[in-house]
């Protein structure tokens, strides 16, 4: 009958066209997702230094070095970018049943774990910070000292005791915990607990000596910074081709970025426990951000050995600078005699000039490196809560339990 | 005296002897110019002269006082461990002569450039006093601050309930008169500004550190928090918000006041060294709250949160004045994004909870058809809510967001009577009717339609019970209770309808009927009875008063039928007809909805 028919080929028509618009849909998001790791890749890539000086080149990346203050800011502003791109193509407006099936079933708890390891290590990198700040206000004394007019003997040994304390809370840094919560114990131990005179003369000693180290409880005792980045990184396997939502590879992406980013900010900043820091995380060649994500990989990983080797304060430019500066500076100190020797003098003014750079750079980049920090906390925070809502969401529609 | 000359000194001399010599010599072979120059020279060597010699003097002079205080200092650093034991006249004098110490190397240094020996000797000895002195100096204030920690912080916080949060005034942050004179006249001594801050910061970040571990407070990781145990957890919030109260209300603007007191004369100081000393404590309470906040939404947590979001309420005012600083507002601002995670949370949760019931459903039915888990759960979770209703409400209307140290309390609250229901009444009638569907549901698995209405009487009798007596009322008013009266007296009435107007037909209306039909409907009233007492005394009426409504009320039908029709029957029949009395009945209907089935064994001989 026509009106059969013509309903027959009207409803057909209806659904080729939703078919087709579901399909144009699905096509948008694959290309969406495509472009989401392209523009992981770009960001990476700009990330990276260049090896050749031509000028030609944007400025931005001369002004920060690679594992400079300013250059971790850069990071972290990737980071968030990446993230918020990838929320809003894999949580926003997705049909909450997908949660449910392959791949985000077994993808989802992984994120979500390794999003609670992130809070921590946001959290012991924040302390990390207030370290580095110390360090960099001992620094600034010792530079305040050397500047005075004229160089007295005084402002040198002044000088000499800051650097020293510098010097040696930098290398103190990834002995075991409990050494300093046992140097804390004993060094600050008042009142009630040493009355004896003899306890409080060795404790003087011990704080002129200078052990700074009050992070023994700023950090959960047991945590381990290594361990946790081991264990993120345990999780990423790189996904097999072929899959039919598209969404395997941009998880992949957006987890080795965060894996990298964490661990890049624990190779750099004094946290607890980094002995053993994992060195190398395979990422596979290619896929188009995995090139410069190695390039870094491995700067990393160089860095990080050196500093296993040598015992220095980690991987970022301004602490390794400022060690190396106080170091000579302290040498100086050490052979100081009074009066000074005009050469040594200019030279070493030199340094102090480096240090009282690096210092600045410290001032100016510290602060705003932490609230980064504390924006990707609250981030990971708020996403982790919107992917639970959306995983709440299933759990109304699974099978009914008997009370 | 004569080593004292320097080289210097004796090469003027020299010249000087030499001029006088050619004065006196050539007085009368000179020109005039030249007798001019010599006489300018001789004036000349003789004011180097002087020079020299004053300052060999004030050298020597110089000398002599270092080498005084030096003495002075010795003996007191000796005398006893520390100076401030000795006596505050004791350190005073001991200020005095480092305070003389200095100026000594202040002279020293602004003297002529070209020093010789003997004033660079002294210059280095001076220092290495200063230093030393220094350093002892230090030590001083650490130890005053030290004896005075007695008064702080102490173990007096009583633990004695977990539900109160006690504060003792003596977690107050005081110092003595005599302490306090003495730190400030070391304060303005110090020439190491910086140092002397790092140790006095050093100081007081451990005595913090000590008072929060009387609430057993330390750093534990976000992951370890997510999976602690809910009693354990629960117990580490109660600490967690004594700490907190105490921390913030009281012990920070104590200690604040007394670095405004030791060090307010040094401008920015104060704040610095009191926000670095309470930047990590209040990092480590910040951060387990943000812990609880991001943990699962289940609804028995919702106390906690609300009792944390209330607490951190309350403290709103007090971290807005310690922390509103440049420096400070990094904390201040944590602060406010914790207050409002909380609220999120707590939130999600309030406003989730119809999702929970209505996903709440079973397959069987529940037996006996008494007030079932469900509805206990539902309604003593709202007695609980009653007593969170004013933050609820204040967390419900809250339109004031995104604001770091806004004023959080400026919000429009609503009015709670019931022409104008809040958020908190809308939202519990929500739940409550929320929970009627699920029952409903739930009563629909019953095959036995008077079951259905048995347990749906039973259900809404102890919902609206439950609200009528309790403050959550107010949430519900008399238009609610009433409705809900009236929804079980119709279950009432249609059970009634259901199980005894068949049985009842059996007794009544037999009037035309013969002897016969009287036998057979004997027979079937017992039949029925026992049918319907084997059944319904396994139902549970729990409520007393309803129970013995419906069993006056099923008595004065039944029984009272019965009477005539067991009058009829033995009229026209025999007595052997009558398996029950109207004694045994009313026994009988007592069975009814205790929840122990019974059955009656009676042999009937046909």
């Amino acid at each position: 009958m026509p009106m059969t028919d013509n309903q027959g080929s009207f409803l057909n028509r209806i659904s080729i066209r939703r078919n087709q618009v579901t399909s144009m849909d699905h096509e948008q998001e694959l290309e969406d997702l495509e472009l989401f790791q392209k523009h992981v890749a770009e960001r990476f890539l700009d990330l990276v230094p260049n090896d050749s000086s031509s000028t030609t080149d944007s400025p931005a990346k001369d002004q920060s070095p690679l594992f400079s203050i300013s250059w971790y800011r850069r990071l972290l502003d990737v980071f968030l970018c990446c993230e918020a791109e990838f929320k809003a193509l894999v949580l926003i407006g997705r049909d909450p049943v997908q949660f449910s099936k392959p791949p985000l079933d077994r993808l989802v708890p992984d994120i979500l774990d390794r999003s609670i390891k992130s809070l921590d290590i946001c959290n012991a990198v924040t302390h990390g910070l207030e370290l580095v700040r110390h360090w960099q206000k001992l620094a600034q004394i010792a530079v305040t000292a050397f500047e005075h007019k004229p160089m007295g003997d005084g402002q040198v040994r002044r000088a000499k005791k800051a650097l020293n304390t510098l010097l040696t809370s930098m290398m103190l840094d990834d002995k075991e915990n409990n050494y300093h919560a046992k140097v804390a114990e004993r060094t600050w131990s008042f009142g009630r607990r040493s009355g004896a005179a003899g306890n409080n003369a060795a404790n003087n000693k011990d704080r002129t000596n200078g052990t700074f180290r009050s992070m023994s409880w700023s950090v959960a005792k047991s945590w381990s910074a290594s361990k946790q980045i081991q264990a993120m990184a345990s999780t990423l396997v790189a996904p097999r081709g072929g899959e039919p939502t598209g969404l395997a590879l941009p998880i992949y992406a957006m987890s080795t970025t965060f894996v990298f980013v964490m661990w890049g900010l624990v190779a750099a900043i004094p946290c607890q426990e980094r002995t053993g820091l994992l060195t190398h995380f395979t990422t596979p060649r290619n896929l188009n951000w995995g090139q410069s994500m190695i390039a870094l990989q491995e700067k990393v990983a160089e860095e990080w050995k050196k500093k296993e080797k040598k015992g220095t304060a980690g991987v970022l430019d301004e602490l390794q600078k400022m060690e190396k500066v106080a170091q000579n500076l302290v040498d100086f100190a050490e052979n100081y005699q009074y009066p000074a020797d005009e050469e040594k003098t200019e030279e070493v003014m030199v340094h102090v000039a480096e240090m009282s750079e690096i210092c600045r750079r410290m001032e100016n980049g510290l602060v705003p490196l932490q609230q980064q920090i504390r924006e990707v906390f609250h981030r990971i925070v708020r996403s982790r809560a919107e992917v639970l809502d959306v995983l709440d969401q299933i759990g109304k529609m699974s099978t009914p339990v008997p009370y | 005296m004569d080593d004292d000359k320097s080289a210097e000194q004796h090469v003027i001399a020299a010249a000087h002897h030499l001029v006088k010599a050619l004065q006196l010599q050539a007085r009368t072979s000179l020109s005039n110019e030249a007798r001019r120059t010599l006489a300018d020279l001789d004036s000349h060597l003789a004011a180097m002269a002087k020079a020299k010699e004053d300052e060999t003097t004030s050298l020597r002079e110089i000398e002599g006082r270092f080498k005084s205080a030096q003495a002075k200092i010795m003996t007191l650093q000796s005398n006893c461990l520390k100076v401030w034991d000795a006596g505050p006249s004791e350190l005073f004098e001991y200020l005095q002569n480092v305070e003389e110490i200095r100026t000594i190397i202040e002279s020293l240094e602004s003297m002529m450039p070209n020093k010789n020996g003997k004033q660079n000797r002294l210059a280095s000895q001076a220092h290495s006093v200063l230093q030393m002195a220094m350093v002892r100096l230090q030590e001083e204030v650490i130890y005053i601050l030290a004896q005075n920690k007695q008064c702080f912080g102490h173990a007096c916080v009583s633990f004695h309930s977990c539900e109160e949060i006690v504060v003792d005034e003596e977690s107050m942050v005081s110092i003595d008169e005599d302490s306090v004179e003495g730190i400030s006249c070391l304060d303005s001594s110090r020439a190491d500004s910086e140092e002397f801050c790092q140790v006095f910061i050093r100081f007081w970040k451990d005595a913090l550190y000590e008072y929060l571990r009387l609430f057993c407070m330390q750093q534990i990781s976000i992951e370890d928090v997510l999976r602690m145990d809910w009693t354990f957890l629960n117990c580490r919030i109660k600490k967690w918000r004594q700490a907190t109260k105490n921390v913030i209300a009281f012990y920070l603007p104590s200690q604040k006041n007394l670095f405004d007191q030791l060090l307010g004369e040094f401008g920015s100081v104060s704040s610095t060294c009191f926000i670095e000393c309470s930047k990590d404590a209040m990092l480590c309470l910040l951060n387990f709250g943000q812990a609880v906040a991001i943990g699962p939404l289940q609804p028995e947590r919702l106390f906690c949160l609300l009792d944390m979001y209330e607490l951190l309420r309350g403290l709103c005012q007090d971290v807005d004045a310690l922390f509103s600083e440049d420096h400070g507002n990094f904390i201040q601002v944590e602060y406010h994004k914790l207050f409002k995670n909380l609220g999120d949370s707590a939130k999600a949760i309030f406003l989730g909870l119809g999702n929970r019931i209505a996903s709440n459903t079973s397959t069987t039915p529940f037996q006996g058809g008494g007030v079932h888990p469900l509805t206990k759960y539902v309604i003593n979770y709202f007695m609980l809510l009653s007593e969170y209703s004013d933050i609820l409400r204040f967390l419900l209307e809250d339109r004031v967001v995104e604001n770091s140290g806004g004023d959080v309390d400026a919000v429009v609250r609503l009015d709670i009577s019931s022409e104008f229901p809040c958020q908190l009444a809308l939202h519990l009638q929500s739940v409550a009717s929320t929970l009627e569907s699920n029952l409903e549901h739930r009563s629909s698995l019953y095959k036995d339609d008077s079951l259905k209405h048995i347990f749906l009487m039973n259900n809404i009798h102890y919902m609206v019970q439950k609200i009528k007596n309790s403050k959550v009322r107010t949430c519900f008013g008399d238009e609610w209770i009433k409705r809900h009266i009236v929804k079980y007296v119709q279950h009432e009435k249609s059970y009634e309808r259901i199980t005894w107007i068949p049985i009842l037909s059996l007794i009544t209306g037999y009037e035309k009927s013969g002897k016969a039909v009287l036998k057979e409907r004997c027979r079937n009233f017992s039949i029925a009875f026992e049918d319907v007492y084997k059944n319904q005394t396994g139902w549970s009426i729990p409520d007393i008063e309803l129970r013995e409504d419906l069993r006056i009320s099923t008595a004065l039908k039944v029984v009272h039928a019965y009477r005539t029709f067991v009058g009829q029957v033995k009229q026209s029949l025999s007595d052997k007809h009558i398996k029950y009395t109207e004694e045994d009945m009313e026994k009988h209907l007592l069975d009814f909805f205790q929840g122990s089935a019974k059955s009656l064994n009676h042999h009937w001989r046909r």
